[in-house]
């Protein structure tokens, strides 16, 4: 038995780190039980290791169209061994600020695997050597998710990946299948399209990245990529994945109950993530559960006295941003705040190219919620900076509330919307309205002026295009 | 393509066919029956720019002559194209959601928008515009729309 702490984090991804180094700033004495790498899925199979994918291959392609730009490059192809230096690169340098972090905060990063043996206790398994236990006065359960593995016939067959498979690269697989049109499947199939494959795109409901964008943004980004030559397939329940050849097939049925055949080399399985909530055990503390997610209140507080949870681990928006505001109100309340998590602003950020970004309410959600909504658009075909950029393709569209102008939603594709949600992200949580945004001088000549131009659209007023 | 009337308004060169009637607006209607093709006229395709997407109302919905029977969103414009006739959308051009680019190249034909089911086309033909009377509105719309170049 290790001596008390003030605070046991378990798991060290974007939700546990970031609690266990703000619940240091606030004097609290902290150990952060990690079984593999701080940065959780993020920074190791996540975010991180995709963004420097999509950087990547985003820089490729723009070195093909050098010549439009005025630029003579002759040959612009991927590297794949340096492409995956560069991936670990990005990942280990992120991975090293925060084990530094953690280090200059005087936490204890404790490697292992840990599981509550009692509401105050933790036991852990370290890598080699036998098991300690760890007490601490309060914990912080921070598990994050796995891939979910939906009941498909065919997914152990080879060649049928997951995301964590898919960032390695050793060849570009002719034809690749994405089960899942949601946020990873689709940042992966512009991964690959770039990269030269054949993708296509099987996605069960009847739009791209159902939840997680307005109904529009999500119809013109399947516009876009069939006009690249995707295959983009909506409404396709995938019946099961078998040998066909040297390669896989996929069957699928659409609503009429037709059957339908997809012939591919790789297939990659992106249905989502579930929370990782098995073997820790939760239900011998007695841990109430809602589903496979800890069931928390606004608090973040579980129904266990002084057990607190966060991220990926308690269900619904399953965000690296989400978890580390997580982070930081159960940390604060471990240390004796009161504060209350506000989801209000959670933008949710889609690496595709164009980039996709949306914060608060769609506009069918705002009018499910009985809002009276006015919506005003703006494209970036009519935006200077994005014509001088070469990326025209996409738009701006505000959710806004009848009157008060008040914005409810802010829904985004085009170049580097990822960033400029930001804004909206800061509207939305300030109770903004379109005027507001419209009335705030946005420099010239920069991509946030679409912001500008698409709020001067609640008054019918947007200067630099026309309504006929 | 079918017979033409065809002017010159600056540098621009406009054709109006002459095998059916057009609304004041510049949306065009060829009738088969009272199966009523519809698109948009070369000189508001021309007006517009280069076509980057067509919202067209999908197959089912009722329209009345007026209602707004395709959003186009060019490089310059969102445009609102009213119906020229009453009735039931029963065909959409596929070709829209992947190249509309065809309402640019092909006004009159291939960048048809819409088939509309009209049971009222020989009451609803009355008020659309002969091909030389659309002309010579046209004629007009253009000679206004050069002063402001």
């Amino acid at each position: 038995m290790t001596e008390p702490y003030d605070l046991a984090v378990l798991g060290g991804g974007p939700g546990g780190y970031v609690a266990a180094l703000r619940a240091a700033q606030l004097g609290a004495r902290a150990v952060l039980i990690e079984r593999d790498w701080v940065g959780g899925t993020c920074l190791n199979i996540g975010c991180i290791p995709t963004k420097a994918l999509t950087t990547s291959t985003e820089l490729l392609l723009k070195s093909r169209r050098a010549h439009e730009f005025g630029l003579a490059i002759s040959t612009a192809a991927p590297d794949l061994p340096a492409l995956m230096e560069y991936k670990r690169g990005s990942v280990d340098t992120l991975v090293g600020g925060v084990e530094h972090l953690l280090k200059r905060a005087g936490v204890t990063l404790l490697r292992g695997t840990g599981h509550l043996s009692a509401p105050d206790t933790l036991r852990v398994q370290p890598d080699a050597g036998d098991a300690i236990s760890v007490s601490a006065g309060r914990v912080i359960l921070a598990p994050g998710s796995i891939t979910a593995r939906p009941p498909i016939p065919g997914l152990d067959l080879p060649g049928v990946i997951t995301s964590t498979e898919a960032l390695d690269i050793p060849d570009v697989p002719a034809r690749l299948i994405v089960v899942g049109g949601g946020v990873i499947g689709l940042e992966f199939a512009c991964i690959y399209e770039a990269l030269g494959s054949q993708v296509t795109i099987l996605e069960m409901m009847p739009t791209l990245l159902p939840g997680a964008t307005d109904e529009v943004v999500a119809q013109r980004l399947a516009i876009l990529l069939r006009r690249r030559g995707m295959g983009v397939v909506t409404g396709a329940h995938v019946e099961q994945i078998v040998s066909s050849g040297d390669g896989l097939a996929v069957t699928h049925r659409d609503a009429k109950g037709v059957l339908s055949r997809v012939e591919g080399d790789r297939v990659l399985v992106a249905t989502g993530r579930w929370p990782n909530t098995e073997g820790l055990g939760l239900a011998e503390v007695g841990v109430k559960m809602n589903g496979r997610a800890i069931a928390v209140d606004e608090h973040l507080a579980t129904s266990v006295p002084n057990v607190r949870a966060v991220g990926d681990a308690v269900g619904g928006m399953m965000l690296a941003h989400k978890a580390m505001v997580d982070g930081r109100v159960a940390a604060e309340n471990a240390c004796g705040g009161s504060r209350t998590v506000d989801y209000r602003s959670v933008p949710n950020v889609i690496f595709t190219r164009p980039e996709v970004a949306s914060v608060g309410l769609t506009e069918a959600q705002a009018r499910q919620r009985g809002a009276d909504v006015k919506v005003a658009q703006f494209p970036f075909s009519a935006n200077p900076r994005a014509r001088i950029l070469g990326e025209t393709d996409g738009l701006v569209k505000l959710v806004c509330e009848v009157g008060s102008g008040v914005v409810l939603g802010v829904h985004l594709m085009g170049p580097h919307v990822t960033d400029l949600i930001a804004e909206g992200a800061l509207a939305v949580q300030l109770g903004a309205t379109a005027d507001d945004l419209a009335w705030t001088t946005h420099a010239h000549p920069t991509l946030p002026e679409a912001m500008l131009e698409a709020a001067l659209g609640f008054r019918d007023a947007t200067i630099h295009f026309q309504r006929r | 393509m079918p017979d033409y009337l065809e002017t010159t308004v600056d540098k621009f060169i406009f054709k109006v066919v002459t095998d059916r009637l057009y609304s004041p607006e510049g949306v065009w209607a060829l009738a088969d029956g009272d199966r009523i093709r519809v698109g948009m006229t070369d000189f508001l395709q021309q007006l517009n720019g280069d076509v980057a997407f067509a919202e067209v109302k999908p197959a089912g919905t009722t329209v009345a002559a007026g209602d707004e029977v395709a959003t186009i969103e060019t490089i310059k414009a969102n445009v609102e194209v009213p119906s020229p006739v009453g009735g039931t959308v029963v065909e959409v051009n596929p070709a829209m959601e992947l190249s509309p680019e065809a309402i640019n190249q092909d006004p009159y034909g291939e960048g048809w928008l819409v088939v509309i089911d009209a049971p009222d086309w020989p009451k609803d033909r009355e008020a659309l515009l002969d091909p030389q009377a659309y002309f010579e509105l046209m004629k007009g719309q253009a000679e206004d729309e050069a002063k402001k170049l």
